[in-house]
C-alpha cells in the first residue's frame, strides 16, 4: 500500500510503561456487593422475581386509583359480576370492585409482612448480635431463652394473641413478629460467632475500636447477607400466615381488605364465581413466588460455596 | 451424651412450663365466658355455674390447681363437650391427624427428594427449572386453596375420589396431597442445594476416578450425604403440617385435632385450648429433640456433647 | 445415569396412579334394598345429650328425635301428645294434670311420671349447672329453687302415681303445652343417670331412649347414626330405618357432598344460593328470630323518636334480604316474626294486621330534619354501630353503614365484635346502635315483647314507656288469653311507633333437600328438625 511508504520514525513515540502496572494481573475490581449484584443479575429467576416484586409493589400503590371505584364502595346493581367495563377483575358479593380491592389488599398484606419483618429486624438482629458478640455467660443465658422459646408453636401463640388483641394490621404484624424474630436471632448469632474469630476483627480490636464501632462498622455489614436472605423468606411466610389467619376468621376487620381476607371471601364463592378466588390467590401466589425467587437468587449470589 | 440428654430434657420441661403459663394467663385475659348461652341465662345463674366450674376463684389459685392436676396427668374436662375429658378428646382427634401428617411426610419426602435430586443433577436445564417452579409453587399456593380445588375438581367434577369425610384410605388421599405440597417444596429445595454442594466435593471426584458408575456414586455418596442435612428441616415441617392441618381438616371434614383446636378457640373451651396447646408444644419439642439426636447419630461430624453452632 | 432415575420416576408415577385408582371404588351405600336411609350433615357433633344440661342446636335436634317429652311439635309446630295421653287444665289455668300413655324406654322399662319429676327437679338443682333451667321458671317455685332461695319440695311438679303428673304454674300462660316439647322438659331415668354419673349420655350406650329413634353409633367428631326405636309407642308411624349424620363444618364441602349424592339434606350457604335458586330442592326454614337495630336512648341524638324512625326508614330491607343475606329472610317491619303464633293457630302477625316500618328515604330525610329541630341538634354526630364479627353479619353491617350514609348522610363507624364482647358492651350500655338478634324461647309474642320493659335486664337501650310497661305487666298474669293477645298487639305498635328498635329482617335458613326426602319437618322453636314422620320416596 502507498501510505506505508511514507512512514517516518518521527511518527512514533515510545509507549509509556509503568513497571507497577505491568506487574498487575487483576480482573476488573469488584466489591463484594458488586459481585453479588453481578451474580444476582445473571440469575434469570431472581431477576424475574425482582421485576415481579417491583410491579406488584407499584400496582399496590397505584392500582386502587386506576379506576373510579374505592375498595369499600358498594353497588348493588353489579353484584358478583365477572370482569366488565372498568371493573377489570369484576365485582364481589357486595358489588365492590375487585380490582381495587385486590391491589388495596395486596398493599395491606405487604404492609403487614414488612411490619412483621421489621419486628424481626429490630428484635432478632440486636439479640443475635449481642448474644454472638459477647459470648460466654451472656450468650449462654440468651441461648437458653431462645431454646425455650423455639419450642413454642408460633401458630398457637399468634392465634391466642389475636384473640386477645383486636385483629388489625399492627396486631397481626405484632403477633407474627413476637414469634418470628427467633429465627433471625439464631441466624445472626451464628454469623457473629463466625466473624468474631476472623483476623480483621482482631485487627480492628487491636487498633482500639470501640465495641459499638466494631459491631456497627465491621460486623453488621458482614451479616447483612444472611439477614437479607432471612427477611426474603420471612416476608412471604408472614403474607402466607396472614392469609391463613383470615381463613380461620382472625383476619383484619371489614371493610378493610387484605389478600387473606379476599381469598377467604373468594373461597366461599369458588363454585359459582371462581374468579373471586382466582385474582387475589394469583396475586398472593405471585408475591410468594417472586419473594422466593429473589430469596433463592440472593442466597445463591451470597453463598461463596456456590460461586462458579 | 447422657448428660446432654438430661440437660435437654430439663429445657424441654421449662419450655413446656413457659407455654402452659403463657397460654393459661393469655386465655383467661380473653374476653368472654365459656358458657354457651350467655345471652339468656340470668346473671345469678351464670355466676353460680362459673362457681361450680371453679372459675370464680382468683387466677393464681386456678393456675396452681391446673398445674396440680396436670402433674397428676389430668387435663380436666371440656366445658363444651359435657362429661368428656380433654384427654379423651385429644385421643379421639389424634389418630386422624397423625395419619394425615405421616402420610404427607412420607409421600412429600419421596417426591421432594426425587425432584430435588433431578434438579441438581440437571442444573440449569429445563428439568431444573421445571422442578424449581414446582417447588416454589408448593410454597406459594396456600394449602387451603389447593385443598379446595382438589375437593371440587377431583371429587365433584371428575368424581374419582371422595370429596371429603373420613373412613377408608381413599378419603385420606386428597387431604394428604394438599398437605404434602409444602413438604415437597421444602424437601426438594433443600435437597437441590445440598446435592449441588455435595456434587462439588472431592470425594465425588474420587468416586468417579475409582471408576464408580454415575448412578452408584450418586446413589451411594451424593444422595446419602445430601439427605443428612435435610433431616433438620423436619422440625419446621412438623409446624407447617400442624398449621396446614387446621384448615385442611376443616375443608375435608376430617375428625382431627386441628379442627378441634380452632373450634375450642371459637367457643372458649378453656380446658381444651390448654390441652391442645400443651399437646402441640410437646409434640414440637419432642420432634426437635429427636431430630437433633438423630442428626448427631447419622452425621459423625457432629459431636452432640459439645453441640454449639 | 438416566436409566435408574427414569425407572424410579416411572415407579413413582405408577404408585401415585395406583393411589388415585383405588379411589375409584366407592363405599357401598345403603338404600337400594328398600331400606329407608337418610344421610345428613351437622356442623358439629352434639356436645352433650344430657337433656338437663345441653345448650346447643345440634343436641336439641338429636334429643328431639331420640327422646320425647309430654308433647312434641308437629308439622305445623302445634304441640301434639307425646308421652302424655291427655291433659286436664284447671279453671285458673295454673294446674295441669297429665295422664301418661303406656310407653316404654328403649330398654323395655315403662316411662313413669316420676321420670319427669326427677328430670325437671334435676335441671333446677343448682348443682346440675343447667344453662337452660330458666325454661322451667313458669313452674311454681322453680326459680326460687334454682337460685337457691327455695327447696326442691316446693317446686310445683309432682308424680301423683306412675302415670299421673301434676304441674302447678306461677302464672297462667298460653304456651305451656308447647314448652313441654322442649328438651329440658324431657323425662330422665334416675337409675341410668346415676349409674353413669358425669359420663351420662356421652356415649350411645350410656343413656336410654324413649323417642322415635335410638342413637346406635357415635364416632366423636366424625359421625353418628340413628336407628329406629323398636320400643317406641308410635313406631308404626316411623318409616326411616337409619339416619347417618356426618360432621361437616365447611360450606364448600357440604355442597360437594350434596352434589355427589352423599347427603340428602344439608344447609345451603348464602354463597351458593345463586346456584340453586328456583330449584325444587331448596327448602326454606323460617325461624322465629328477628334481627334489628337497638338504639341506645341515652345517646342525645338517638333519644329522639323521629330520628330513630328516620334511621329505621332509611334502610332498604328488601335489598338487604334479597341481595346481601340471600338466605330467604323476610324484610321486617315489626318485632314479632310471622312464625310466632297467636291463639287458634293464627299467626301473631296476622292478628296485628300490619308491618309498621317501610323503606322511604325521602320521608326518612324529612323525619331526620324534624327530629333534629325538635331535639335542638344542629350537626349530625358520627355514630357507631356495634355488631357481630361473623362473615354474614359483617356484610349486613357494611350494608347498613352504606345505607345510612347514602340516604341520611350519617357517618357510621362499624364495631364488629365477638359474641361475648358485644354482649358485655351492650349490658354495660357502651354502644350507640347495636345490630342484634333475638330468637324465640317459646311460641308466644311475650318472648320478644318482654325485652323492652323499663328496667328489664335485656332492655339494653333503656327505652321506657309507661303504657308499654303496663300492658306487658298485665298480660303476664292475665288468664283471659284473648284480651292478652290484643294487649300484646298494642304493645308492639307502641314499640314500633316510638322506634325503640329498627327491625331489619325475620331470619330464615335455606336447606338443600333432595326431592325424594318427604315430610322432614323443621321447627322455629326448640329443636330444629323432626325425623319422626320423614321418609324416602321415589329415590
Amino acid at each position: 500500500m502507498e501510505t506505508t511508504k511514507n512512514l517516518t520514525p518521527d511518527l512514533f513515540e515510545p509507549a509509556e510503561t509503568d513497571v507497577k502496572e505491568q506487574e498487575q494481573i487483576a480482573r476488573k475490581k469488584l466489591t463484594f456487593w458488586g459481585d453479588v449484584w453481578r451474580r444476582f443479575r445473571s440469575n434469570k429467576g431472581a431477576l424475574i422475581g425482582g421485576i415481579l416484586l417491583l410491579i406488584i409493589a407499584v400496582m399496590a400503590f397505584i392500582g386502587p386509583d386506576m379506576n373510579p371505584y374505592t375498595y369499600r364502595a358498594q353497588d348493588y346493581s353489579v353484584i358478583n359480576k365477572e370482569a366488565f367495563g372498568d371493573h377489570w377483575f369484576g365485582t364481589d358479593a357486595l358489588g365492590r370492585d375487585l380490582w381495587t380491592r385486590t391491589w388495596y389488599g395486596a398493599g395491606i398484606s405487604l404492609l403487614i409482612a414488612l411490619l412483621a419483618a421489621a419486628f424481626d429486624l429490630f428484635i432478632g438482629v440486636p439479640y443475635g448480635c449481642i448474644s454472638g458478640y459477647y459470648g460466654g455467660r451472656v450468650d449462654n443465658w440468651m441461648q437458653r431463652i431462645i431454646e425455650v422459646l423455639y419450642g413454642i408453636p408460633n401458630l398457637v401463640v399468634i392465634i391466642l394473641l389475636l384473640l386477645w388483641l383486636d385483629p388489625g394490621i399492627f396486631a397481626i404484624a405484632l403477633a407474627m413478629g413476637i414469634t418470628g424474630w427467633i429465627t433471625m436471632a439464631r441466624v445472626v448469632r451464628g454469623e457473629m460467632l463466625k466473624l468474631k474469630s476472623q483476623e480483621y476483627v482482631l485487627a480492628a480490636r487491636t487498633l482500639g475500636a470501640s465495641t459499638s464501632r466494631m459491631l456497627v462498622k465491621h460486623m453488621l455489614p458482614n451479616v447483612m447477607g444472611p439477614v437479607i436472605i432471612t427477611i426474603m423468606f420471612s416476608i412471604p411466610t408472614a403474607i402466607f400466615f396472614e392469609a391463613f389467619l383470615a381463613f380461620i376468621g382472625l383476619g383484619i376487620r371489614p371493610p378493610e381488605a387484605s389478600l387473606g381476607v379476599l381469598i377467604e371471601e373468594g373461597y366461599k364463592q369458588l363454585q359459582l364465581y371462581p374468579y373471586q378466588l382466582f385474582y387475589p390467590a394469583a396475586v398472593l401466589s405471585l408475591i410468594m413466588f417472586a419473594f422466593n425467587l429473589v430469596g433463592d437468587g440472593l442466597r445463591d449470589a451470597l453463598d461463596p460455596k456456590l460461586r462458579q | 451424651m447422657g448428660r446432654y440428654i438430661l440437660q435437654r430434657m430439663a429445657y424441654m420441661l421449662i419450655t413446656l412450663w413457659v407455654i402452659i403459663t403463657f397460654t393459661f394467663f393469655l386465655m383467661h385475659l380473653m374476653p368472654g365466658s365459656p358458657l354457651q348461652n350467655v345471652e339468656k341465662i340470668p346473671e345469678e345463674l351464670q355466676e353460680a355455674i362459673l362457681k361450680e366450674y371453679g372459675l370464680d376463684k382468683p387466677l393464681p389459685v386456678q393456675y396452681v390447681q391446673f398445674l396440680g392436676n396436670l402433674a397428676q396427668g389430668s387435663l380436666g374436662y371440656s366445658y363444651k363437650y359435657d362429661g368428656r375429658s380433654v384427654t379423651d378428646l385429644l385421643m379421639q382427634g389424634f389418630p386422624a391427624s397423625a395419619q394425615l401428617g405421616i402420610q404427607s411426610i412420607i409421600f412429600g419426602s419421596l417426591v421432594g427428594v426425587l425432584l430435588g435430586s433431578i434438579a441438581a443433577l440437571r442444573r440449569g436445564t429445563w428439568v431444573d427449572n421445571t422442578a424449581n417452579v414446582i417447588s416454589v409453587l408448593g410454597y406459594s399456593v396456600p394449602s387451603f386453596v389447593i385443598a379446595t380445588l382438589l375437593s371440587y375438581y377431583v371429587g365433584v367434577k371428575w368424581g374419582i375420589l371422595p370429596t371429603g369425610l373420613w373412613g377408608s384410605f381413599q378419603h385420606t388421599i386428597l387431604p394428604t396431597l394438599s398437605l404434602s405440597f409444602l413438604v415437597i417444596a421444602t424437601i426438594a429445595r433443600y435437597i437441590r442445594t445440598e446435592m449441588l454442594e455435595v456434587l462439588g466435593q472431592d470425594y465425588m471426584k474420587t468416586a468417579k476416578a475409582k471408576g464408580l458408575s454415575r448412578t452408584a456414586s450418586i446413589g451411594r455418596h451424593a444422595l446419602r450425604n445430601a439427605l443428612i442435612p435435610a433431616v433438620t428441616v423436619m422440625g419446621p415441617l412438623v409446624i407447617g403440617l400442624i398449621t396446614g392441618s387446621l384448615v385442611v381438616e376443616q375443608i375435608f371434614a376430617v375428625p382431627g385435632m386441628g379442627w378441634m383446636f380452632v373450634e375450642s378457640i371459637q367457643v372458649k373451651d378453656y380446658t381444651v385450648i390448654m390441652g391442645v396447646t400443651i399437646f402441640y408444644s410437646a409434640l414440637l419439642i419432642i420432634s426437635i429433640f429427636l431430630i437433633d439426636i438423630l442428626y448427631g447419630v447419622i452425621d459423625p461430624r457432629i459431636r452432640i456433647s459439645g453441640a454449639k453452632e | 445415569m438416566g436409566k435408574k432415575f427414569n425407572v424410579a420416576l416411572a415407579l413413582l408415577l405408577v404408585a401415585s396412579l395406583a393411589l388415585t385408582a383405588c379411589g375409584g371404588v366407592d363405599q357401598s351405600q345403603g338404600g337400594s334394598s328398600g331400606k329407608q336411609v337418610l344421610n345428613l350433615t351437622e356442623t358439629q357433633e352434639p356436645p352433650g345429650l344430657d337433656s338437663s344440661k345441653t345448650t346447643d342446636t345440634v343436641s336439641f335436634s338429636v334429643l328431639n328425635n331420640v327422646m320425647e317429652g309430654l308433647y312434641r311439635l308437629d308439622k305445623n309446630n302445634e304441640p301434639v301428645e307425646g308421652m302424655a295421653e291427655s291433659v286436664d287444665i284447671s279453671k285458673d289455668k295454673k294446674t295441669y294434670t297429665f295422664k301418661l300413655r303406656d310407653a316404654k324406654w328403649s330398654d323395655g322399662e315403662p316411662v313413669k311420671a316420676q321420670d319427669f319429676e326427677y328430670s325437671w327437679k334435676r335441671a333446677l338443682d343448682p348443682k346440675t349447672k343447667s344453662e337452660y333451667a330458666y325454661m322451667l321458671y313458669p313452674i311454681k317455685g322453680a326459680e326460687a329453687y334454682n337460685s337457691k332461695k327455695g327447696k326442691a319440695d316446693d317446686v310445683g311438679v309432682k308424680a301423683l302415681d306412675d302415670k299421673t303428673l301434676e304441674v302447678k304454674l306461677e302464672q297462667p300462660i298460653p304456651y305451656f303445652l308447647g314448652l313441654t316439647a322442649f328438651a329440658t322438659f324431657n323425662p330422665l331415668r334416675q337409675d341410668i343417670v346415676e349409674e353413669h354419673g358425669e359420663k351420662y349420655a356421652t356415649e350411645p350406650d350410656k343413656m336410654v331412649y324413649n323417642g322415635p329413634f335410638v342413637l346406635s353409633e357415635w364416632n366423636h367428631n366424625k359421625d353418628f347414626q340413628y336407628k329406629k326405636n323398636d320400643n317406641y309407642w308410635d313406631k308404626k308411624t316411623v318409616k326411616l330405618d337409619e339416619i347417618n349424620v356426618s360432621i361437616v363444618k365447611d360450606m364448600n364441602q357440604k355442597m360437594n357432598l350434596y352434589s355427589t349424592g352423599k347427603v340428602d339434606f344439608t344447609s345451603l350457604g348464602e354463597d351458593y344460593v345463586d346456584k340453586y335458586q328456583g330449584k325444587p330442592d331448596v327448602y326454606q326454614h323460617n325461624e322465629a328470630t328477628n334481627f334489628y337495630l337497638q338504639f341506645n336512648t341515652n345517646n342525645e341524638f338517638l333519644d329522639n323518636a323521629k330520628i330513630r324512625k328516620a334511621i329505621s326508614m332509611a334502610i332498604d330491607r328488601k335489598t338487604l334480604t334479597d341481595k346481601i343475606s340471600k338466605n330467604g329472610s323476610v324484610p321486617a317491619g315489626a318485632l314479632v316474626p310471622p312464625a310466632v303464633q297467636g291463639p287458634e293457630g293464627k299467626s301473631f302477625r296476622d292478628l296485628a294486621g300490619k308491618e309498621y316500618i317501610k323503606h322511604d328515604p325521602k320521608e326518612a330525610k324529612k323525619l331526620l330534619e324534624e327530629g333534629m329541630k325538635e331535639a335542638g341538634i344542629k350537626k349530625i354526630p358520627k355514630l357507631e354501630l356495634l355488631g357481630y364479627d361473623s362473615s354474614g353479619a359483617k356484610k349486613d353491617q357494611e350494608f347498613i353503614k352504606e345505607q345510612l350514609n347514602k340516604n341520611l348522610g350519617i357517618d357510621v363507624d362499624l364495631r364488629p365484635m365477638s359474641f361475648d364482647q358485644k354482649l358485655k358492651l351492650e349490658s354495660a350500655g357502651d354502644f350507640q346502635i347495636s345490630y342484634a338478634g333475638w330468637g324465640a324461647d317459646y311460641n308466644d309474642p311475650m318472648t320478644f315483647l318482654d325485652l323492652w320493659v323499663t328496667g328489664g335486664s335485656f332492655n339494653r337501650g333503656d327505652w321506657s314507656n309507661k303504657e308499654y310497661d303496663k300492658l306487658i305487666k298485665k298480660s303476664k298474669t292475665n288468664p283471659d288469653f284473648d284480651e292478652r293477645i290484643k294487649d300484646l298487639v298494642k304493645a308492639e305498635e307502641l314499640l314500633m311507633e316510638e322506634a325503640a328498635i329498627a327491625p331489619l329482617y325475620y331470619r330464615s335458613q335455606l336447606f338443600l333437600r333432595q326431592t325424594y326426602v318427604k315430610d322432614l319437618y323443621t321447627h322455629p322453636f326448640g329443636a330444629d328438625f323432626s325425623y319422626k314422620w320423614a321418609h324416602i320416596e321415589g329415590k
